[in-house]
């Protein structure tokens, strides 16, 4: 059981007493009928294959409340796609799955991408909007979740906390974040506890209180791939293709709505699923791309909302982190012990020089390229260019789904 | 035994007279079919290059010409399609004109009748496109004046008028195919008949007293007298 503490500019759900599953579920169900909810899952075809993906729909077909579903599959052949809708079968709410590789959903890529929209590469951002976007074209629900699909503690509780605070009238929130403690025998999470929190507040010390980074630690796990939110949210979010997906996702919330109107969720007391290898010396893969993305996503956010980044600023950042992520590393240290769970320091401080240049490669390509990766273009704009698009999308995933 | 012979080979000598006669013709159909399908592939290359340099691809996707062939369950590049329309017409008229060549007396009537049908064919598919194109701008102007007018059934409307502008103008194109002309033009009156006598019936019906009280306020009442001017005029 957590603590009711309300920390940061939004509001924190958190999860106290014993939680009925039963009771959430029957109201999520009355509120469904006003406000119908959507599921989107972003999914390879290879997470079919691992145990992950059979356990969670197994737990989604007992959800009674979701109006439909929304699968975008990646790197699935025709065979692969076949399979996936029979595994998806025995779910009770419709269920719609986008086959990014297949001739039809091709041409859509095709057809924004000779309309100057591209859509990036692929990815869990392409899938996401793509998602989004055929769940606008439906019209069909008015709350979109979405969560990944290689968590192998998934129980249908997550999903229902996650849908609740968006599609209950009472409670005015566009946007709920999920949040969970990433612990086994062992802390995982590193680049959120190691990375993100003493980055924003390394920069807090040095560029003094800004509203975007007040925002971002307000959030217990800003890198969660758990979140809900209104259908207009998804209508006018832009979406970063690339890792900084989670932090760029939160920029646009930031950007479009008042704080007021995001709060963030306890949706599990365990949560596992793939781990990423920390590949210190390549900074291409692992959790040292994720790392880099992450960090240039924050920098360019910051910049265009007026921040000035100069040589001695980034600088100063590089001391400043490794003084806060070594304080961090010293806490988590202590809490490991407290509770009696593996903690390798070595590793850890591993991580923390290795996140240190990061930052420092992110700084370097934001100085020789300030603007970056464009965003994924939010649907409003992509209507504007191609007034078909919704219609096209919608016919291109009905007849796959034939 | 001779004369025997004779009849016997007299036949297959003329088979054979006739047949090498034929081999020229024969040798020229199938030049012109050589010809005309390596002609067709080029300039079906150089077609879709001009299209792509012209961004026919993507004016398609804006004029909705892109989701009309979606619709059809055809999932190629604007361009690529009509680039393949032109190819196989171009096929067509090489096979025309080969099969012209053969000097075959029914097959020439048939060559004649398919050119003199061309330009229906032609005029059918201006028609047809701009017919598109007309009923896509009346249908959504009608869709914008509507919805601004504040009524709730704008979009129904306007895809009301689409539908019976695509029926005016699919009775065009037929008409213009000369496919079944009689039936078609039948048909369209009824129908459209049908739907002005319903909307003529329905106004009658439901709409009489308003009526009523319109023409009467009209040309019964004397207009009421203008208030006096509160503003002094110099």
């Amino acid at each position: 059981m957590s603590d009711f503490f309300q920390s940061g500019i939004i509001t924190t759900l958190h999860q106290l007493g014993q939680p009925s599953l039963e009771r959430l579920e029957s109201e999520l169900l009355g509120f469904a009928k006003t406000r119908p909810i959507a599921l989107v899952l972003p999914a390879l075809y290879s997470e079919f294959e691992r145990p992950a993906m059979p356990g969670i729909v197994q737990e989604l077909t007992k959800v009674k409340y979701l109006n439909e579903v929304v699968l975008a599959l990646d790197q699935a052949t025709e065979a692969d796609f076949k399979r996936v809708r029979e595994t998806m079968a025995p779910i009770q709410a419709e269920v719609k799955i986008i086959h990014n590789k297949g001739k039809r959903v091709s041409e859509v890529y095709e057809t924004l991408r000779r309309n100057g929209l591209d859509a990036g590469p692929q990815g869990k951002g392409r899938s996401a909007w793509l998602s989004y976007g055929y769940v606008l074209a439906r019209g069909k629900s008015d709350v979109i979740a979405l969560h990944d699909c290689d968590i192998l503690t998934y129980n249908r509780i997550l999903l229902a906390r996650l849908c609740y605070p968006i599609a209950s009238p009472t409670l005015n929130y566009v946007f709920c974040k999920g949040y969970y403690s990433r612990v086994t025998d062992k802390m995982n999470g590193r680049v959120t506890r190691l990375l993100v929190t003493p980055l924003v507040r390394s920069l807090q010390q040095l560029a003094g209180q800004h509203g975007f980074l007040a925002f971002l630690d307000s959030f217990r796990y800003p890198l969660a791939g758990e979140f809900s939110m209104s259908a207009d949210l998804a209508r006018i979010n832009r979406i970063p293709s690339d890792w900084g997906l989670e932090v760029g996702s939160l920029a646009e919330v930031y950007r479009n709505y008042s704080p007021h109107r995001v709060c963030q969720v306890d949706i599990a007391t365990t949560y596992e699923h793939k781990h990423q290898i920390l590949s210190a010396e390549d900074a291409e893969k692992g959790l040292m791309k994720m790392a880099v993305d992450i960090c240039k996503s924050i920098f360019r956010t910051l910049a265009s909302d007026g921040v000035v980044f100069s040589d001695g600023l980034f600088r100063s950042l590089s001391a400043t982190y490794l003084r806060q992520a070594e304080d961090t590393l010293l806490k988590y240290e202590s809490d490991a012990m407290i509770n009696g769970l593996a903690f390798d320091r070595h590793e850890e401080a591993k991580a923390v020089e290795a996140f240190t240049r990061a930052i420092a490669m992110a700084a370097q390509a934001f100085v020789e390229n300030p603007m970056g990766t464009p965003l994924i273009p939010n649907w409003n704009r992509v209507r504007a260019a191609i007034p078909d698009i919704f219609e096209m999308l919608k016919l291109a995933v009905d007849e796959d789904n034939k | 035994m001779r004369d025997f012979l004779n009849l016997m080979l007299e036949p297959l000598q003329e088979v054979f007279a006739k047949f090498m006669a034929f081999v020229p013709n024969l040798l020229a159909m199938l030049v012109i079919l050589l010809a005309g399908v390596l002609l067709a592939k080029l300039l079906r290359v150089l077609l879709v290059k001009f299209l792509l340099a012209i961004k026919f691809d993507s004016w398609s996707d804006r004029m909705g010409f892109t989701t009309l062939m979606r619709k059809g369950d055809l999932w190629l590049k604007p361009s690529a399609v009509l680039g393949g329309i032109v190819f196989w017409i171009l096929v067509i008229v090489t096979l025309m004109a080969g099969l012209g060549a053969l000097n075959v007396a029914a097959i020439d009537t048939l060559v004649v009748q398919f050119f003199s049908y061309l330009p229906r064919v032609f005029s059918a598919a201006v028609i047809l496109a701009i017919g598109y194109l007309f009923t896509s701008f009346i249908s959504r102007a009608v869709l914008i004046a509507v919805a601004n007018s504040g009524y709730h059934y704008a979009r129904l409307l306007a895809e009301a008028i689409r539908v019976l502008l695509m029926l005016m103008i699919l009775a065009m194109v037929m008409e213009q195919l000369q496919i079944a002309t009689n039936i078609v033009l039948a048909a369209f009156s009824i129908l459209f008949g049908g739907i002005v006598i319903a909307l003529a019936i329905a106004f009658g019906v439901g709409g009489i007293d308003t009526a009523r009280r319109v023409v009467e306020q009209k040309f019964s009442e004397a207009p009421p007298e203008k208030a006096p001017d509160d503003i002094e005029h110099l």
